[in-house]
């Protein structure tokens, strides 16, 4: 019998910050998040543990996200425990347009 | 994508015709954008719009003007250029009076968005405040209680028109909650104002040679007022061992044509004050280094400040009255400033002179907002506008469509979580 077997291994690279995302926390977020995405094309953000997104937090999500998917993959969200995280994705209607999951497990499983 | 744009442009000098010159800038730097259309307000005679731009490597940027301040059929005129020029999507960046001071001319004009999106491409308003909120006395629309209440129900059934399109988007977290909880909207959106950030240079936090300049920027005389701050600055210079410098940069309202001219006159004693009238684009960022700080002296507010992040973007310090949507964009942003209680002169002096006294602490409110400015820049957001654009036309598009490069960004969302209810939201 003929047969051809290969592996494929989805590299999935998992971020899960754990302090406010705002002005000041977002340059260092965004460095981290390019430095990731010259590896991988798709990015789990763990937001469980985040206390607080402002714009420029979201922004840095954004232009992740942006970049991701130009080069064909994605980045997910875990949606944060805090109201004051969730907010941000509400006021923005983002939640609409991640892929939104309430765990890294779940999050991980679609790609 | 070939994006439309209803606006008002420099070098017409309509309200918001800034902010629309930076977000085009932005937006004909993005890959996905193939052209830019202007659908701006056509010029008084004797002025015209430069010629279209092709500069390689942005995306072609062409003005058509098809609408004007003060008539009647602005929103029929603008769905006929959209139809003639069919572009894949449209943004509005308008005002409650963008299209005339005229209760009937602004309202009518206000209907533009409802009646393009007839046309079947997503429509997408940009409205930089909302009746709800705006003072109107100080906004210069009326005094009468009579004539507000008739206003306010106008506002409101305008921004139920304004509420058809695809989305809208306001620059204030408190916008959408309003829209949300007394509309029922949606469809309201949060995207922030941004700061500019072309052709900015980085800022130096030193204070350039020559007398300590305070600066103020904008167009006056409704709400934004610069008598108190000439009074306090009055104030200031009297126990001033330093030479100072006012710097009122900008023009009238187009609401009070004269207030300027008017109060250059009344204050034509007061030594180191300077008008510069109307800022060109190129030459708002170095006026900006030049200030030690920048005062915002509005009596009310109707949105997020321009003015406020053009000073973080050049690193200065603010000076800003205690009101609203002020001290909530502060909050909400991470700006930083100095407050003083609007209209009162003796407050903003007392304000502006916790700056002069104390380099160290005016530096760091500097460097703050230069942060908050760096942390969402213009670039930023424009990305969210083709994003929700985007996601707009993939919801349109047929199955085959989806593999189009410009709309390979727009993936559907997977539900892998439970929808949240709208109650369950704080």
């Amino acid at each position: 019998m003929e047969l051809t077997v290969y592996e494929e291994i989805v590299r999935i690279a998992i971020v899960s910050p754990k302090s406010r995302l705002d002005a000041f926390a977002a340059p260092e977020l965004r460095e981290r998040l390019e430095t990731l995405l010259a590896g991988t094309n798709r990015l789990v953000i763990d937001l469980s543990a985040v206390p607080f997104i402002d714009s420029a937090g979201m922004a840095v999500l954004v232009s992740a996200m942006k970049r991701a998917r130009q080069a064909g993959g994605d980045v997910r969200l875990v949606w944060p425990t805090d109201d004051a995280a969730r907010r941000i994705l509400y006021l923005t209607k983002f939640d609409r347009v991640f892929v939104m999951a309430d765990t890294v497990e779940a999050a991980t499983k679609e790609f | 994508m070939r994006i439309a744009l209803v606006t008002t442009f420099p070098p017409g000098g309509g309200s918001l015709n800034e902010y629309a010159f930076h977000v085009v800038r932005s937006l004909r730097q993005k890959p996905e954008v193939s052209e830019v259309l202007l659908l701006v307000d056509e010029l008084p005679a004797g002025q015209s719009y430069p010629p279209d731009d092709e500069t390689p490597g942005l995306a072609p940027l062409r003005y058509r003007p098809c609408w004007r301040f003060e008539t009647l059929g602005n929103a029929l005129r603008i769905r006929r250029m959209v139809r003639q020029l069919q572009p894949d999507a449209l943004l509005f960046n308008i005002q409650f009076a963008s299209f005339g001071r005229g209760k009937l001319a602004g309202a009518l004009g206000l209907a533009a968005p409802l009646l393009a999106k007839t046309l079947g491409l997503p429509v997408v308003v940009l409205l930089h405040n909302l009746m709800d909120t705006v003072d109107l006395k100080s906004a210069g629309f009326t005094g009468n209680p009579l004539v507000e209440r008739v206003i306010r129900a106008a506002g409101t059934l305008a921004t139920r028109l304004l509420l058809r399109a695809d989305l809208v988007a306001v620059t204030m977290p408190k916008y959408v909650e309003l829209l949300e909880g007394r509309y029922g909207a949606t469809n309201a959106i949060l995207a922030p104002h941004g700061a500019f950030d072309e052709g900015v240079l980085p800022p130096t936090f030193e204070l350039p040679p020559g007398p300590l300049r305070i600066l103020t920027f904008g167009k006056f005389g409704t709400y934004k007022k610069v008598d108190t701050l000439i009074e306090a600055f009055q104030l200031l210079a009297k126990r001033s061992a330093d030479p100072l410098e006012l710097v009122i940069a900008g023009t009238d309202s187009p609401n009070t044509p004269g207030y300027l001219a008017s109060v250059q006159e009344r204050y034509n004693h007061v030594a180191g004050l300077r008008f510069t009238g109307y800022v060109p684009e190129e030459a708002v960022a170095p006026l900006f280094h030049e200030a030690a700080m920048v005062v915002i002296p509005y009596t009310s507010t109707t949105g997020s400040s321009g003015v406020l992040h053009q000073a973080g973007r050049s690193g200065r310090a603010v000076v800003l009255p205690r009101l609203g949507d002020l001290a909530d964009l502060i909050a909400e942003e991470g700006y930083s400033g100095v407050f003083f209680e609007p209209e009162n002169a003796w407050s903003l002096a007392e304000a502006m002179a916790k700056l002069i006294d104390d380099p160290t602490y005016r530096q760091e409110l500097a460097q703050r907002n230069y942060a908050a400015a760096r942390g969402l820049p213009m670039s930023d957001v424009v990305d969210w506008y083709l994003l929700h654009f985007q996601t707009l036309l993939h919801q349109r598009a047929p199955a085959p469509a989806i593999a189009q490069p410009d709309v390979a960004l727009a993936k559907p969302q997977v539900a892998l979580t439970k929808p949240q209810s709208a109650q369950s939201r704080k």
